[in-house]
């Protein structure tokens, strides 16, 4: 474009534009700032996403460890049952790449878990060791950069857009320029978000193609970021056309942004709570134990009848002896665990209208709408959490045939049989 | 002094023609009393759903039939955490932990099911508590109603002709300091009310609600004198109002957020499959019961034998088996204590770092004040998960004791057809074993907690007075 004269006025005005920008102080220091936060923040997350992978990559040696000595006494007696009984199973959740951006509930919800072929019920809720009193503020992410701290730098940089002028008493010869005021007052306005959104945002694309990112959703992470920014410009730039003085309108523009980036989610927590009741999830491990423990006090052919009338593969299973038999052990748990199905359909079903509610206000709320798409997109939320929660249950059902193979079989568990459990696999 | 009443009179009169400053108050106030509704009920719902809980797990752990004690170790036992009156003030890291536990032989299951698993994305923006509004809301108001108290008399020139009337600059600043002062407690009001309120209605100790009380009042007073001192610095109100702004962003909501992140990448803690996995390894290490000839139980037998002067296990008095279950769970117990301690250790380190980060940010060192007095802070889970483990290991044993004495070792090792009925101990046992009865922190432990943070405040506070004193001799100077 600097080749033609027009293209070479244009590139002047606009270049003539930043040094006005950057000569004020508080402009200059603005932006600056925000490349530091967003550069920490994306560093901060990149640093969990790898201590998280480092965590996962820890699994196999120690799995080993452990897997190995089971192995060693199980060899003795060969026993198929006491195998599944005391050979823990790890499944993990990798990060995305996109992780980093939003650690989402990554911090609070397990990544690995460890699972048996006894009742997952029993199980799959089990947490991991962490820090509550850290959880509790919430992540230092680009997500929390963007999302709350975004507004405010927008704030800084655009409340005196119009008013400014105004105050310095150049409004009127500005709007009697041919073109008027608006012409000047909209190009430096894209001249502002231009550079704040480089500043927020060039860090995230770095940390995007270190952790080898998917084009289209790093591209649509930027576009929801330059949006929101954009959205609090056109909304600084309306307080700030209508308002008074420049100090009103930013005081005005923080009350706003403390009105949607944290009191209305607040309140939209309180509501959807109140509104879509859950059932507790500790209801749905009360009534497995009252099923499992069970067992023990009826005819062990009623559980038998069960198990084969959903399992039918296994039927043909020679009857119980009179001794105890693990076979029975493992099928009163699968049993125990199909009785809870219905609540724990009911119990997932009402955590996603939850998640479903946050979305939908994300609509209304920008702050929590673009919250909902960050963690989305990196697969940090609710929803990845349950998805999470699928891949284990659908593991568990491999490890449990792989058992039953043996135990409804009665075919002995050598060293080497402990090398051919089903491996969990991410996808 | 009459001129400082009139200094504050004039500043308030200000306030009230400001019309948005006086919309500001009047959402906080309200906001504040939401908060209490809110906050209150969900309180009560959460403590009376954990009771119902607890209430029907022991309820289900009594009507167990016959059985054999081993048995009942598998079954376990459910307990939940209750939660204290305080939390309807602030809950802290209630939402945040796990507040059920199974408990059960040789294993040490997790807390599970805290509301944060439960909850939509928004359980991270924060929760609606009066502390939150007090923490978080009520500074940001106070510097919208306060940014100009000086910055606006320096910026339009009025500050020298009220100089020269008379005012001297002590009563100016303090005048100010009195206006923006009787904002703080109309804000700080409503939700010290609400505490009054949640104390009255429960038997709770006056310490701790002094306590936050006081470190509540500290806050608000500080951020008052911060206010007026930027104002006076200052000497255009645009400027003071982003500068206060910034310093409430930092202190407020970056700070508490950067700190954690610190303190978990100084201090990393053991996740719970590196724990499982050590302590398998050190129960290996011990002795194997699985091993007939291990040299930790074969020394186990042998004592076992001389005490009771017999030479096989057969004619002991009592059933080996439950001796065994007694002697393992003791060796896996003393192994979950230590990397409890270990694990609890750690999470103090990374607490007390982000304590230390809270000389910079009063806000972190207000949030532990407050969760230490309200007893929601993480020593409260501890209090609580260390009670657990206790009990867990006294109804395990009990149990063992019970295999060791009511079952004999003979029956233990039938398999005939009226085997499993001579295992089985008669349910009269079961329901004499005592209920989980959690015992609350005492009153006094929360208000000493609460005193470092206390600490903090009031130094900020001081601090904060010597500056205004400062700025104010230079008042108009420039």
């Amino acid at each position: 474009m600097g080749d033609t004269p027009v293209g070479d006025a244009l590139m002047r005005i606009w270049m003539y534009e930043a040094r006005l920008l950057m000569r004020s102080r508080l402009a200059a220091f603005a932006l600056i700032l925000m490349a530091v936060l967003s550069i920490a923040a994306v560093i901060a997350g990149l640093w969990e996403v790898a201590s998280q992978r480092a965590a996962i990559a820890r699994i196999a040696p120690a799995q080993a460890d452990d897997i190995g000595a089971v192995a060693d006494w199980i060899d003795k007696a060969k026993d198929p049952g006491s195998a599944a009984y005391y050979s823990f199973h790890p499944t993990w959740d990798a990060p995305s790449p996109l992780a980093f951006a939003a650690i989402g509930m990554r911090d609070v919800a397990p990544y690995i878990l460890r699972v048996r072929a006894l009742g997952l019920e029993a199980q799959i809720y089990d947490g991991d060791v962490y820090n509550a009193e850290l959880a509790l503020p919430g992540r230092f992410d680009f997500a929390f950069v963007l999302v709350f701290l975004g507004p405010l730098f927008v704030i800084a940089l655009f409340h005196d857009l119009v008013s400014g002028e105004r105050e310095a008493g150049r409004a009127r010869m500005l709007a009697a320029l041919p073109g008027g005021s608006r012409h000047i007052i909209w190009r430096r306005g894209m001249l502002r978000l231009a550079l704040l959104s480089t500043t927020l945002a060039a860090p995230f694309v770095a940390g995007a193609i270190w952790s080898g990112a998917d084009g289209v959703a790093t591209l649509t992470i930027v576009a929801v970021a330059i949006a929101y920014l954009a959205f609090w410009a056109a909304i600084t730039t309306l307080v700030s056309w209508f308002g008074r003085s420049s100090v009103a309108n930013a005081a005005m523009l923080a009350a706003i942004w403390l009105m949607t980036a944290l009191i209305a989610p607040t309140l939209a927590h309180v509501a959807i709570n109140q509104t879509i009741p859950v059932d507790q999830g500790a209801e749905i491990v009360l009534a497995q134990r009252e099923q499992v423990n069970r067992a023990w006090d009826i005819p062990r052919e009623e559980t038998m009848r069960q198990f084969y009338a959903a399992h039918p593969e296994w039927a043909d299973s020679p009857p119980l002896p009179a001794t105890f038999h693990y076979k029975w052990y493992f099928a009163f748990h699968q049993v125990g665990d199909e009785a809870v199905a219905a609540k724990v359909r009911a119990y997932r079903a009402g955590l996603e209208r939850r998640s479903q509610a946050a979305a939908a206000l994300g609509w209304i709320l920008p702050s929590v709408g673009v919250q909902a798409i960050l963690t989305r997109l990196a697969g940090t939320d609710l929803i990845a959490q349950l998805d999470y929660q699928d891949r284990v249950r659908a593991y568990h059902r491999r490890l449990r045939n792989f058992y039953y193979a043996y135990m409804f079989r009665d075919r002995p568990f050598g060293k080497a049989d402990f090398g051919k459990a089903p491996r969990f696999s991410q996808d | 002094m009459s001129v400082v009443r009139l200094i504050a009179r004039d500043e308030w009169r200000l306030m009230v023609r400001n019309r948005v400053a006086v919309i500001g108050l009047c959402l906080t106030v309200l906001l504040t009393l939401v908060a209490i509704a809110t906050s209150w009920t969900h309180q009560r719902g959460v403590a009376d759903l954990r009771a119902r809980h607890q209430a029907a797990a022991s309820e289900a752990f009594d009507a167990q039939p016959d059985r054999h004690p081993h048995r009942v170790v598998h079954y376990g036992h459910f307990i939940f955490r209750p939660l204290g009156p305080l939390a309807a003030f602030d809950p802290g890291v209630d939402a945040f932990t796990g507040n059920s536990m199974f408990l059960e032989g040789h294993r040490q299951n997790t807390a599970n099911f805290g509301d944060v698993r439960q909850s939509s994305l928004l359980i991270r923006f924060g929760q609606l508590t009066p502390a939150f509004v007090l923490q978080v809301v009520a500074p940001l108001l106070l510097i919208f109603l306060g940014y100009g108290a000086i910055a606006r008399e320096t910026e339009s020139g009025t500050l020298r002709p009220l100089m020269l009337q008379g005012a001297s600059r002590a009563w100016i600043v303090l005048g100010k300091s009195m206006a923006l002062g009787a904002v703080a407690l109309i804000v700080g009001a409503p939700a010290m009310a609400g505490l009054a309120l949640i104390a009255t209605q429960s038997d709770t100790s006056l310490f701790p609600v002094l306590a936050i009380a006081i470190g509540y009042a500290g806050y608000l007073a500080l951020w008052t004198a911060a206010i007026v001192l930027v104002s006076a610095i200052v000497h255009r109100r645009r400027d003071a109002l982003l500068a206060l702004i910034a310093i409430w962003a930092v202190t407020v909501v970056l700070l508490p957020r950067v700190a954690p992140d610190i303190a978990s990448v100084r201090y990393p803690l053991a996740n719970r499959i590196q724990t499982d996995v050590a302590i398998a390894r050190d129960l290996r290490a011990m002795g194997d019961s699985h091993d007939p000839d291990d040299r930790h139980f074969a020394a186990f037998k042998q004592r076992t034998l001389a005490r009771y002067g017999v030479s096989r296990i057969e004619d002991l008095p009592v059933n080996y088996k439950g001796l065994l279950a007694l002697e393992g769970e003791q060796m896996t117990s003393a192994l979950f204590d230590r990397y409890s301690s270990q694990s609890f250790a750690t999470q103090e380190q990374q607490n007390a770092l982000v304590r230390a980060i809270g000389f910079l940010s009063p806000t972190i060192a207000l949030r532990s004040l407050s969760m230490a007095a309200a007893g929601t802070d993480l020593a409260g889970h501890r209090r609580f998960l260390k009670q657990a483990e206790a009990y867990r290991y006294s109804l395990v044993q009990r149990l063992n004791r019970l295999q060791a004495e009511g079952v004999t070792y003979a029956d233990d090792n039938a398999d005939d057809a009226g085997a499993d009925r001579r295992k089985r101990v008669t349910a009269a046992n079961w329901q004499a074993i005592p209920d989980f009865a959690y015992r609350p922190m005492a009153g006094s432990d929360g208000a000493i907690a609460a005193l470092s943070g206390l600490a903090v405040i009031l130094g900020w506070l001081i601090a904060a007075a010597l500056a205004l004193a400062w700025a104010t001799r230079r008042l108009g100077t420039r």
